[in-house]
C-alpha cells in the first residue's frame, strides 16, 4: 500500500487512489467542483491545485494518480493563490443572484469564496447574459448564468442513466448547458442533477423557494417509495417535511437515488395523514380517542372469533410496514386468535418484479421481501382468490386491514376497498388520510398509524438486506405504531404511549452567532 | 425530411469504422451533411445524422454548436467568409466587407434575396500573406481589393 505525504501527514491508501481522494482520506481540506467521487473524472474546473514535490508545476489532484512516496501539499501560498485565481475565473461571467438563487446557503461558490474570494471585484467588463430560469423538463430549472460548466450534471446524464439528455453547446464564455432541441430531461433520476450541481444552475421545481435551507434539519432514513430501499436525508423543519435527498450507500444506492423516491415525504406530512381514530360509515363518521376505538376493535375481532366454531376474522397485510409491525400482526391472528387467515395484498402484480437495471423497482413497497420470508416461516399460505371467496360469500364478520402508508402506489385501492366492505366489519390501520375509505358501507374503525419518519423497525429490501428504520419525530399525536395497536387489540395493554407532535426545529438563523455585530 | 445521399450514407459508414471511436467521425460526418443540406445543419438534419451514426443528438449538436465551421442558419448559395483578423483588417478586410455587403445589397449574416450570397466576417483562415482575402464556399479568393472582391462574386455563376 503506498505512502504518501499530505501537508505533512503521512497515511497510507489503496494502491490507484486519486490523489483528491487521499486528501480527503487524510481528512485535509480540499477545494473542488467537477469532481465527484459516483462520477468519471474530468479535470475542468482546476480548482483542485496541489503542489507535488518534485514537480515543477502544479496538478489537478482528481486526475492525478498516487505513487509510493508522494509527498504533495494544498496549503501552500502558491497553490492558494492558483485557487484564488480559478475562482475568480469561474465568477467572471457569475452573477449576483445570491439572494434570490435557491441554492444558497448550500453552494460551492459561496463555501469557496468564504476561503479564496478576491472580496474586492477586479472586474470592469460586462458580462455575458445567458438564459434564465429554463425549464428542463418536469423536475429541474436551469439558470445558464450560474452554470460553471463542471460537467457534472452531463457526465450524470451520460455515464448513470446512459440517457444523455444534456450536452455543453457552443464555446467559450458561450457555452451553456442544455438538451438538444429543448428535449426534456424527463428520465427518473433528474433530481441527481440538482444535488450534484455545486452551484444554482440546477434547481428543483418541487423545492425551489419554499425554504431557505438554513431553515432546515436533516436526519437519515431509508427511502419506502420501492423495494430498492435507497439510504436518504429527509430535510425538515416545524413547517414539515420538505426535501429528500440521497445519502452515499455503497451496497444498495450508491450516491443516487431516483425521482419518485424523492416524493416520499409529501405523503408523511400531517395534510395527507389521518389524524385521529374514528368510527363510523360513510356520511356519518365520528372522532374516537384512539386507545378507545383500539380496544372496541380488538374486542370485535376477538368476538367474531369466540362466537364462531370456525375463523370469521381476516387478517390483511401490504408490504408497506416494518418486520417487527408485520410480526405483532401475524402473532396477534396465529397465537391470540389462532387463526391462519392472513393474507398478502400485492398492490401492483403486473409490476412486482419490474427493475429498471438502476435503482427503480415495480414492486412499490419497502417491505415485501420481509413479509414474504415473515409468512413463510408461519408456513401462512392462504391465497388472496381464497380471501375473497369468502368475502363474497360474506363468511367474514370482521377484517383487519393494515393498508398503504402511500395511497399513491396502490392503483386497486378503491376497488379493494369495495371488496373489504363486505365484510360485516372492517378494521382499517393507515398512516394515510384516503378519501375512498370514508366512502365505505360498512361499519369501520379508521386507525391512524405512524409513518416511515415517525417510528424504528426493520426493512427486508429486494437484495434480502435487513436495514433499519431510526425514528426522528412525530408528526401526528395519535398515530401508533401496528405493534402497538395489537397489544391494545388483543388486550395486553389497556392504552397506548400518546405521541407528542415532536416537528419541533424552530426556524432560527444559527448564522446569527457568527456574523458579528456593528 | 432530410436525408443524406446513398454516396453520403456510404460515406457516413465508412468513416464510423475509420476511428477508435464513433464519436471522432462525428466532425467528417457532419460536414457531409452541411454539403448536402445546402451549406448549413438544420437540427433535424443532426438528429438524423444521429439517428444514421446511433449516438446520442447531443454529441452531434455539441460538435455543431462549437465549430463555426458548421452553419446553425441557412446561407446562400455562394457563403462569403471575409476574414477581418489582424493582417486582412490591417490591409482592408472589415472596409472590404462592408462594400461587399453594399455592393450585393445584403445583411452581413444574412441571406441575400435572391438567395445567392452569405457574407460573414471570420477570425484567420490561414493566408495572412495574401491578405486581404476572403473564402467562398470552399475556394479560397487572395490579395483582394473590394472592388476586385465584389467582381468575382458577381461573376459566380
Ligand atoms: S449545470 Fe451545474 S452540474 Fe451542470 S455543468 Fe453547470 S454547474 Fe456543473
Ligand atoms: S429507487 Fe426506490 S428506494 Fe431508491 S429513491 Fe427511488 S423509490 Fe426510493
Ligand atoms: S476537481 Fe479537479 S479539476 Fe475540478
Ligand atoms: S488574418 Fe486574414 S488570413 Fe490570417
Amino acid at each position: 500500500m503506498p505512502k504518501v505525504k499530505l501537508n505533512g501527514k503521512e497515511i497510507e491508501v489503496k494502491p490507484g487512489t486519486m490523489l483528491i481522494d487521499a486528501f480527503k482520506q487524510a481528512g485535509e481540506d480540499i477545494a473542488h467542483y467537477c469532481y465527484h467521487p459516483g462520477l468519471p473524472t474530468a479535470g475542468v474546473c482546476r480548482l483542485c491545485m496541489v503542489e507535488i514535490e518534485g514537480n515543477p508545476r502544479m496538478q489537478i489532484a482528481c486526475n492525478t494518480v498516487v505513487t509510493e512516496g508522494m509527498s504533495a501539499r494544498n496549503n501552500s501560498d502558491k497553490v492558494k493563490e492558483a485557487v484564488r485565481w480559478g475562482l475568480n475565473f469561474h465568477l467572471i461571467n457569475h452573477p449576483l443572484d445570491c439572494p434570490i438563487c435557491d441554492q444558497a446557503g448550500e453552494c460551492g461558490l459561496q463555501d469557496q469564496y468564504m476561503k479564496f474570494g478576491k472580496y474586492t471585484p477586479e472586474m470592469s467588463e460586462q458580462k455575458v447574459k445567458k438564459r434564465k430560469v429554463v425549464s428542463l423538463g418536469e423536475r429541474v430549472v436551469l439558470d445558464s448564468e450560474r452554470c460553471i460548466l463542471c460537467s457534472r450534471c452531463v457526465r450524470f446524464t451520460s455515464e448513470i442513466t446512459k440517457t444523455n439528455e444534456l450536452g455543453i453547446f457552443n464555446r467559450g464564455d458561450h457555452a451553456e448547458i442544455g438538451t438538444f432541441e429543448d428535449k426534456p430531461l424527463n428520465n427518473n433520476y433528474s433530481m441527481n442533477t440538482v444535488d450534484i450541481c455545486p452551484v444554482g444552475a440546477l434547481t428543483s421545481k418541487d423545492f425551489r423557494f419554499r425554504q431557505r435551507v438554513w431553515y432546515l434539519k436533516d436526519a437519515s432514513s431509508i427511502c419506502t417509495g420501492c423495494s430498492t430501499g435507497c439510504k436518504i436525508r429527509v430535510y425538515y423543519n416545524e413547517e414539515g417535511l420538505f426535501r429528500i435527498k440521497p445519502e452515499h450507500n455503497p451496497e444498495v444506492n450508491g450516491y443516487w437515488m431516483c425521482d419518485k423516491g424523492r416524493d416520499i415525504y409529501k405523503h408523511v406530512n400531517p395534510e395527507a395523514r389521518l389524524q385521529e381514530a374514528r368510527w363510523g360509515q360513510v356520511g356519518n363518521w365520528q372522532v374516537k380517542d384512539i386507545a378507545e376505538a383500539l380496544r372496541e376493535a380488538g374486542e370485535a375481532i376477538r368476538a367474531s372469533v369466540r362466537d364462531s366454531h370456525h375463523s370469521k376474522v381476516a387478517l390483511v397485510l401490504t408490504g408497506q410496514q416494518t418486520l417487527e409491525e408485520l410480526t405483532a400482526a401475524v402473532k396477534f391472528f396465529l397465537s391470540d386468535l389462532n387463526s391462519r387467515d392472513i393474507y398478502h395484498w400485492i398492490n401492483n402484480p403486473e409490476e412486482m418484479e419490474k427493475f429498471d437495471g438502476l435503482l427503480f423497482r415495480g414492486d412499490r413497497n419497502p417491505n415485501t421481501k420481509g413479509l414474504l420470508s415473515l409468512l413463510a416461516s408461519e408456513k401462512v399460505s392462504a391465497t388472496w382468490a381464497q380471501l375473497e371467496g369468502k368475502l363474497n360469500s360474506h363468511e367474514i364478520e370482521t377484517l383487519m386491514v393494515v393498508g398503504p402508508e402511500d395511497p399513491g402506489v396502490f392503483p386497486d385501492l378503491a376497488a379493494k376497498l369495495k371488496l373489504f366492505a363486505k365484510a360485516k366489519r372492517l378494521v382499517w390501520l393507515s398512516s394515510a388520510r384516503v378519501a375512498a375509505v370514508d366512502q365505505v358501507t360498512t361499519a369501520t374503525w379508521q386507525i391512524p398509524l405512524k409513518s416511515f419518519f415517525e417510528k424504528d423497525g426493520t426493512l427486508v429490501n429486494a437484495q434480502g438486506r435487513k436495514q433499519t428504520l431510526r425514528k426522528i419525530a412525530t408528526l401526528i399525536p395519535a398515530a401508533v405504531s401496528v405493534d402497538q395497536a395489537v397489544a391494545v387489540m388483543s388486550g395486553r395493554e389497556k392504552a397506548v404511549p400518546m405521541g407528542k407532535f415532536e416537528l419541533n426545529w424552530k426556524k432560527t438563523n444559527f448564522f446569527v452567532g457568527e456574523r458579528g455585530s456593528l | 425530411m432530410f436525408e443524406l445521399s446513398r454516396e453520403g450514407i456510404e460515406f457516413v459508414k465508412k468513416e464510423m469504422t475509420r476511428y477508435e471511436t464513433k464519436r471522432s467521425a462525428v466532425i467528417p460526418c457532419l460536414f457531409r451533411v452541411q454539403k448536402e443540406n445546402g451549406g448549413w445543419v438544420s437540427p433535424e438534419s443532426i438528429a438524423y445524422l444521429a439517428q444514421l451514426m446511433d449516438v446520442p443528438e447531443r454529441w452531434v449538436q455539441e460538435v455543431a454548436t462549437f465549430y463555426t465551421m458548421f452553419n446553425k442558419q441557412p446561407v446562400g448559395k455562394y457563403h462569403v467568409q471575409v476574414c477581418c483578423n489582424i493582417s486582412c483588417a490591417m490591409a482592408g478586410g472589415r472596409e472590404m466587407t462592408d462594400k461587399i455587403c453594399q455592393s450585393l445589397g445584403v445583411e452581413e449574416g444574412a441571406v441575400s434575396k435572391d438567395r445567392r450570397y452569405t457574407v460573414s466576417r471570420v477570425e484567420c483562415l490561414g493566408s495572412c500573406g495574401t491578405a486581404p482575402m476572403m473564402q467562398v464556399n470552399d475556394d479560397y479568393y487572395e490579395n483582394l481589393s473590394a472592388d476586385k472582391a465584389v467582381k468575382i462574386l458577381r461573376e459566380l455563376e
